[in-house]
């Protein structure tokens, strides 16, 4: 097999086990659509990168800490619903982007190409993925419990607002670091997809979280190899396994 | 002792709109009820005590308190996929404590509040609303709570079980010295449970022994006459 090949398969196996990990504990607020719309802020960041020549990945994730920075801190003050703030700061994004970027440049950002990756993206790749499976390991019970219940996770001291912004960080490291593989349109369901796969059968927190990660892991691999047969995009071959895995998991949902 | 010390709180963007005017102390070992109707103030009250909202004025806790909460309505979602014992696992277990010494595991404290140790296993959303209020009680009884802040125990109970939480509390009181903190709108419970009432319409209307304050001319300044109240006294021929 060619190398170049192994690079995609093992970056994108990467990726998406630290997408469906992030996903996991982002489902547990209900923050699906918090997610899809989060990845559209990185958009102007990946276009500056492309016009200034500097690693997108670095503009995607400053433009994604900067918005996710203004949305937690707007979130508090005002006490608007999240929704509301990523649906405007995340349309604002998009439309800079699109100023920004060419429309050819603009198809490849949304979509991504992941056949187009070079070792110092690989490397990338796999060391964000690492660094955020152990941060979210590591502080497993705080998010978990911040994530489902602010005031219980207020009431044993921990500090749930610190915390959201912690994880909002984090998220923001996965999707500037995927990104670049699946296209800003495509990052959303790698987060989600897994994640809303594996709560359906689950039968514990340990089960739901490891599952999101492996189906992430299956839908990614499975993708590439039928892009590679098929001689198609990975990215939309990757939503469509994961896609199926959900559909096929409804018919497993427990309760 | 006191253990808990609230001197002219006020909550509220508009200088104490939401809250205004709150003062009393707690002494180990009380069990005060918090009454007042709807948008009164009585969880946010609770909300100022956690430090979940900013006030104005001053709460004095006890050094070291261990505050146990557990909220009205849980905000957790009915399907998350999280077995009682992983969800106890979640806060840090409290170290043996003077007040609380036996069985420290998991199951002991399911067993406190009278769930077999097989609900370790149990996914949340598999819980009836009295067995899962019950695991959040175990909940608090895992950090060892000194103040137990319960808002409108029975909210979510059905009448057969109202009476046993209640007890429940009690009893957890009773063997290991909490004070206690609850909201509820049941006259007989308070009565029956409460050495302390604190009304609250915004504002602090009464604090001191149900007895001494809770006159019907009190009440109907609280409630505008409406009978919001449950008066269950004549159930417990007392």
């Amino acid at each position: 097999m060619e190398t170049n090949f192994l690079y995609t398969l093992f970056a994108a196996s990467a990726i998406a086990a630290a997408g469906g990990m992030i996903g996991s504990f982002a489902l547990l607020r209900r923050m699906a659509l918090v997610g899809d719309a989060l990845s559209h802020i990185a958009l102007p960041g990946i276009a500056l990168g492309i016009i200034f020549n500097f690693n997108p990945f670095l503009g995607a994730f400053v433009f994604l800490a900067l918005g996710t920075l203004i949305i937690w801190a707007v979130e508090h003050r005002t006490k608007l619903p999240v929704e509301t703030l990523v649906g405007v700061v995340f349309t604002l994004a998009l439309a800079v982007g699109a100023l920004l970027s060419t429309e050819e440049e603009l198809l490849e950002v949304l979509f991504g190409d992941i056949s187009k990756i070079g070792i110092s993206d690989v490397f990338i790749a796999a060391s964000v993925s690492f660094l955020i499976i152990s941060l979210l390991l590591l502080f497993y019970k705080k998010f978990a419990l911040t994530l489902m219940s602010p005031d219980l996770s207020l009431s044993v001291g921990y500090k749930p607002h610190f915390l959201e912004l912690l994880f909002l960080t984090i998220f923001a490291l996965g999707v500037a670091a995927g990104i670049k593989f699946t296209g800003v349109l495509l990052m959303g369901s790698i987060i989600i997809i897994p994640a809303a796969t594996a709560r359906n059968i689950a039968w514990s927190m340990k089960s739901y979280i490891w599952l999101s990660a492996v189906l992430g892991v299956l839908g990614a691999v499975a993708g590439i190899f039928a892009a590679k047969i098929l001689g198609l995009a990975p990215g939309p071959l990757f939503v469509i396994v994961a896609g199926f895995f959900f559909f096929v998991s409804v018919l497993f949902r427990r309760n | 002792m006191s253990i808990l010390e609230i001197k002219n709180l006020k909550v509220g963007p508009k200088n104490g709109n939401i809250l205004n005017a709150v003062s009393f102390s707690l002494d180990k070992g009380d069990s005060l009820a918090v009454i007042g109707p709807n948008g009164a103030g009585k969880t946010t009250l609770f909300r100022a005590i956690l430090g979940a909202v900013p006030y104005s004025g001053e709460i004095i806790k006890d050094k070291n308190i261990r505050i146990g909460y557990v909220p009205q309505k849980v905000d957790l979602e009915r399907d998350l996929p999280i077995t009682v014992g992983e969800f106890l696992s979640l806060r840090t277990h409290a170290v043996a404590a003077k007040n609380w010494d036996g069985d420290h595991s998991y199951a002991g404290a399911l067993k406190s509040v009278g769930l077999g140790k097989e609900f370790l296993n149990t996914k949340i959303g598999e819980l009836s609303s009295g067995e899962l209020q019950r695991s959040l009680i175990a909940w608090a009884v895992v950090g060892h709570p000194d103040l137990l802040m319960f808002d409108e125990p029975t909210a979510s109970v059905d009448i057969a079980g109202q009476e046993t939480v209640y007890e429940l509390l009690h009893k957890l009181q009773d063997e290991h010295g909490l004070t206690l903190m609850l909201i509820s709108h049941d006259l007989s419970v308070i009565y029956k449970y409460a050495n302390k009432v604190l009304c609250l319409n915004k504002a602090q209307t009464c604090f001191g022994p149900p007895s001494e304050v809770l006159s019907s001319a009190e009440l109907e300044k609280l409630y505008g006459g409406g009978g919001k109240l449950y008066h269950h006294m004549h159930q417990n021929g007392n």
